[in-house]
Order: structure tokens, then sequence, then C-alpha cells
């Protein structure tokens, strides 16, 4: 089930009329407007416009995920220190994926969404980006709070997925005790500290369709095989709650994506 | 998420506030040591701040509870609503947890 290679060829539906950097330094801004050929946005720009990203500074006002945006991208710093793909790291090869692609690509693929965010996992967390989508969303697509609530949680509990066990490579907490609390703990803080793995991207492609919402989570981790759940552990949980609230789930690539299809 | 402990005759009231998530992780273990350690045999989580709630926030819970047996305490849930009111009934808690309205 190659989604990540359909999800390419899908048509432009976005084009962007001028990019805006989201606390990103003028001259590399200049640069990014160069080599994407868009202009920096202009105070009354039309939408879409596309948010340039470098670190969560400045993504953390409600404004910077409400419109104009339809797009925010973290690109690689410029000899980039985040390879993405995570190499040898935690002695588990990752299998090379897109999400770490060159801007053009990537602003290629946002094109072909109708939201679209890629940044590394360490801003990701940062952000608290379940509720950020939901901003941008709701702003397209006027939803009742508990139907938000829902959203929320469904998409939070898929990225969280990405990021912790995916691109953190941290197992979850399966025994009740405080002992695996405090191993959880530690190894989330320790794979956070570790520059190869905090760099690795988490990517989240919304289509509006209608009366729908068709999310995509993506993460560069090793992917993984879901085992029916016992119920009794303290993980494992947020599989089943996104499945409660979503119309349909579907794991692709070997689990390192999540397609997720709600009513509107 | 943030929380406040108030120590009443019988039992220990912990009010949970903001959003309790896997980010909530340290805190949720000094939590745990502070409720094994103080006297009160039942310990309350007044929920009614609390604005939001993960399954791993969920699953640290139940860790609460279970350390709270283990220390020959009892664990209660209380007031929750909105948001985490809802996840504790999709996710089936009251069936371990009890949870007071």
């Amino acid at each position: 089930m190659p989604l990540a290679s359909t999800s390419a060829l899908r048509p432009a539906r976005t084009r962007f009329t001028a990019l805006h950097g989201l606390a990103v330094a003028a001259d590399r801004l200049a640069a990014l407007a160069t080599a994407l050929a868009l202009p920096v946005r202009a105070a009354d720009a039309p939408e879409p416009v596309l948010a340039l990203m470098d670190g969560p500074a400045g993504a953390g006002d409600v404004e910077a995920w409400e419109r104009p945006f339809a797009a925010w991208i973290e690109p690689d710093r410029v000899g980039g220190t985040g390879g993405g793909s995570g190499g040898a790291t935690g002695g588990v090869p990752a299998l090379p994926t897109h999400l770490a692609a060159p801007l053009p690509v990537l602003v290629e693929r946002a094109g072909a969404s109708d939201l679209y965010i890629n940044l590394t996992t360490a801003t990701a967390n940062e952000l608290h980006l379940a509720g950020r989508v939901l901003t941008a969303l709701a702003e397209r697509h006027p939803l009742p709070d508990d139907r938000r609530n829902d959203l929320e949680l469904a998409l939070h509990e898929a990225i969280s997925n990405a990021l912790v066990h995916g691109n953190l490579q941290v197992d979850g907490m399966k025994e009740l005790s405080a002992v695996e609390l405090e191993r959880f703990s530690h190894e989330l803080v320790a794979r956070l500290a570790d520059p190869a793995l905090a760099h690795r991207r988490v990517e989240v492609a919304v289509l509006l369709e209608a009366g729908t919402a068709v999310i995509d989570v993506a993460d560069e981790g090793a992917g993984f095989t879901p085992t029916p759940q016992d119920g009794r552990g303290a993980s494992g949980r947020g599989l089943d709650l996104i499945a409660t609230i979503a119309e349909s789930v579907e794991l692709c690539d070997g689990g390192r994506r999540i397609r997720m299809r709600f009513p509107l | 998420m943030d929380y406040g402990v108030e120590q009443r005759d019988q039992e220990a009231v912990v009010r949970l506030r903001g959003r309790l998530t896997f980010n909530d992780h340290a805190k949720l273990r000094a939590l745990i040591g502070e409720m094994a350690q103080n006297k009160a045999k039942r310990q309350v989580l007044d929920l009614s701040s609390l604005e939001f709630v993960d399954s791993a926030g969920i699953g640290m819970l139940l860790i609460a509870r279970e350390e709270m047996v283990n220390a020959g305490k009892s664990l209660v849930l209380r007031t929750a609503a909105g948001q985490v009111k809802r996840v504790l009934t999709v996710a089936q808690i009251g069936k371990i947890v009890t949870i007071e309205d």
C-alpha cells in the first residue's frame, strides 16, 4: 500500500500566492523566496500563503494558524544537521522516507493538500501540533465544540504515536507501575535530546472533501504492526480512541503513515 | 498540566489544571510520589479544571491508581467535564477506577 507515492501524484489543489516567515531571519527568507520563485507576503496578500518556520518560535500565536496560511513547513537548515531519516541511531536503521525531501518537493506536496504541515519532531512537540491543525481546519469548516474536541484528540493521538513511538522510538508504558512510567520518562527525555531523532520529521496532510476530512499523519520511524491490546496496560489506547472517533483508519507504509477519515 | 494538593481530614484532594498528555510524565511521577507519602488513605483527583487528556494521560492516571493500591490507599477521579469526561467514558476507565460526579 504505497500511499505516499499516490499522494505525491495527486493534482495540485493549492497554489500559494506568497510565503511568510514565522520568525525566520530576513536573509534566509529572501533566499528561500528566490529558490521557490514565490514573493514574500505583503500585508494584503491573497490566500493561500505558505508559512516557513525555523523552530517553534513565531508559531505560538493562534494567528499563525489562521487564514491566509494553508501550509507550514520547517525547511532543513542550510548544510542541514537534520538528515531526517535518522541513519543508524539507536541501532535501528530507518528506511528512507520522503518526509525530508528538499523544500521545493515539500511545497509541491503541500500544494496537493488543503492543509499541509512538515516539521521536525522537536518543533511539533513544542507546539502541541494537533490543536494548531484544528485551528486551521475549523477556519475552513466550522465544527461544534464536541466534534472539534474529538477530532483534536484523534489527531493528537496520531501525532503523539508518530513522534513518541515512531520518530523517537520510545515504547509505550506496558505495565501499570511507577517504574514503567520512570522508564518512559527517561527514554523520552533522552531521545528528544538526540539531534538525529529530534530532527526526524512528522507530516500532516489534510484533504477536505464533501462532508469529509481525510487526514494523513506520517513519521520517519521504524514502522509497526498493530497487535490486539489486552486493555490492562497503561498504553495502547490511542489507536482505539482514533478508531472510535474516525469513520475509517488505515495504516500504510509499514505503519509509518496513518490515514484517518472523519465526517464533518 | 499543573496541580495543587489540599489535605483534608480523611482525604487529599489533588486538583489537576490544564492539559494532561504524554509530555507530563515528570509531573505525574512527582505527583504519584506525593500522593504515596501523604497521610490520607483516600486520594481524590479533582478533574474539574482539566481541559484535555490523552491516552497516555489516562495511562498515567491508571498507574497512579495502581501505586495507591500498592501503598494501601484508594484513588478516585472526581468531576470530570467536557473532553475529559468524554475520553474517560470512551476508554471505559470507569471499569478500572472509581469515578465520582
